[in-house]
């Protein structure tokens, strides 16, 4: 942390002046318009302007029918589209009472871990490219391509998938796609050593990421931080562990967790977290049942009069769907918890004071996708 | 079912949220079913207590939203807990269509967006609010469009028409 002398009210209009980043800006990840104060190159206050993608999904719903927002919920995030699309069919199940085969379990899990992890490889090394390391970006998104190709072979689409359904999944996986996701993890396993080199142990990334935009505990409880940035402040929480859903108390996988709370340690947990995904992967398809991948659930769901918040952890934090029925075909209301949210306000707090490059370390290490903010 | 840590620390939270609240009415959850463990009904006053309860315990808030009832808004506060034993709690509070409620910003800064998005949707004026302006939607818009009021479609009623 840099120490700063404060300024002086009286001359502040002469020495501060504002520098628009976004919403066209290559490390902005999209159309993310961020408001900065500097004194020469030091940030005296950071502002976010979100809302330039905001399609308003949430009065949508209230406009179809419950089957018809599936699609919607992938657009949210755009990069763990899956996992959204998980959230909300199991949510539904809930609210419903309808049972999932086992199978379709297993499937729904082997596949938003994939999906975790191409997010997580575009969330690195879009990150890595911002601090300027090139190389990294071209390796990543050749590994995230083989993703994006076992994915839409299942699921017929490559970035904004559709493919969960209330009681099951749309189709069953085969061999190949088994086969071609353990090639992929031994490949990816093997890759990791060429990341630790050209990234991890880089002086320049170190040098550019250590002790650089720090998130306290503290700090992370007053704006509800969650995912990969709360977890690089030294807090053990996962909704996949504190919060159990699905078939994910039966594998054996661990969440972890850096001490340091800079964008280093972001950088660590999201890195470690690929792992655990492919020893998840590993795992379910070691134990994949056999049986229907969906059960017989009516052509349209007539949920009961109620309420239900859903709780899941995509790959940028807690994810929560509070969907409020009135018995009838329509939703009356569907909130969603989106985790950028509050991860990127945290930077009006964590900014100031701090170098304009490390700005857009600190920015690229939050992982934001602005579509999710923005619904 | 419900595990010991789990019972022990409900009972401790329904306590101090029953010290803090006289007036509200604390009920236990299905969690099973709805998802959340504990439920605090208030009228319109006492979020700002329920929050110092909620910190004052290490919960963080995970948002806030707004329902547009017929006659009333219900505004919910959804606390949860990095603790093992998750533990979910949610504030209802029910106010008038045009009553204007305190912020909590000042004990949760996270809720100084949370509040601005209520705002921005729903028309609801917060008080003490260091910075309500629209958030997502354009700053020259003159509709709130999460009002059920606002953009009933041909669509939806054709959608009425055909399936109910």
């Amino acid at each position: 942390m840099l120490n700063i002398k404060t300024i002086d009210d009286t001359t502040i209009n002469e020495r501060v002046y504002q520098l628009n980043l976004g919403p066209q800006h290559p490390s902005t990840h999209g159309v993310l318009h961020l408001l900065l104060k500097l004194d020469g190159e030091v940030v005296v206050a950071a502002e976010p302007i979100v809302g330039y993608s905001h399609r308003g999904h949430e009065k949508m719903a209230e406009n179809r029918i419950w089957e018809q927002f599936l699609p919607n919920t992938s657009r949210i995030d755009y990069l763990s589209g899956l996992i959204y699309n998980q959230g909300y069919c199991m949510a539904l199940e809930k609210l419903c009472g309808i049972e999932v085969p086992e199978r379709a379990e297993y499937i729904r899990v082997i596949t938003s871990e994939l999906n975790r992890i191409s997010s997580h490889l575009l969330g690195i090394m879009a990150f890595v490219m911002d601090i300027g390391a090139f190389t990294p970006f071209l390796y990543g998104f050749d590994d995230r391509e083989h993703v994006l190709d076992l994915l839409e072979r299942v699921t017929g689409s490559r970035l904004t998938y559709c493919y969960n359904r209330f009681g099951g999944v749309r189709n069953d996986i085969d061999q190949e796609f088994c086969d071609g996701t353990r090639r992929f993890i031994d490949r990816l396993r093997g890759r990791f050593k060429d990341y630790h080199n050209l990234i991890t142990e880089n002086i320049i990334f170190i040098k550019r990421t250590r002790e650089v935009g720090i998130i306290t505990e503290e700090t992370a409880l007053e704006f509800g931080v969650t995912g990969p940035s709360l977890r690089g402040s030294g807090v053990n929480y996962d909704v996949r562990k504190n919060e159990p859903y699905s078939v994910y108390p039966e594998f054996d996988f661990e969440i972890p967790v850096r001490k340091e709370g800079d964008v280093m340690a972001r950088y660590q947990v999201r890195m470690a977290e690929m792992e655990q995904s492919m020893n998840i992967i590993e795992q379910a398809l070691d134990n994949l049942p056999q049986g229907p991948v969906r059960s017989h659930v009516p052509r349209f769901i007539d949920p009961p009069a109620g309420d239900i918040y859903f709780a899941f952890e995509s790959a940028r934090g807690a994810v929560g769907y509070y969907i409020v029925s009135d018995g009838t075909r329509i939703p009356y209301r569907i909130k969603v918890r989106t985790p950028s949210f509050s991860n990127l306000f945290v930077l009006t707090r964590i900014l100031p004071g701090n170098f304009i490059a490390d700005a857009i370390a600190t920015l690229g290490s939050i992982d934001v996708v602005v579509p999710e903010i923005d619904r | 079912m419900p595990t010991e840590g789990q019972k022990k620390l409900l009972e401790e939270l329904k306590n101090s949220l029953t010290r803090a609240l006289p007036e509200g009415r604390i009920t236990s959850g299905d969690y099973a079913r709805t998802g959340y463990h504990l439920e605090v009904r208030l009228s319109d006053v006492g979020m700002r207590r329920t929050a110092m309860v909620m910190k004052d315990n290490r919960f963080y808030l995970e948002t806030i939203t707004a329902v547009d009832f017929p006659g009333s808004f219900e505004l919910i506060y959804f606390y949860s807990t990095w603790h093992d034993d998750i533990c979910r709690v949610i504030a209802r509070i029910q106010i008038l269509k045009d009553a204007s409620p305190y912020t909590v910003s000042a004990i949760y800064p996270g809720a100084i967006w949370l509040e601005r998005e209520i705002y921005d949707f729903f028309g609801i004026r917060f008080l003490d609010h260091p910075d309500l302006r629209r958030i997502l939607n354009p700053d020259n818009a003159d509709y709130f469009p999460l009002l059920k009021t606002f953009g009933k479609t041909k669509l939806t009623e054709e959608i009425d028409d055909i399936l109910c």
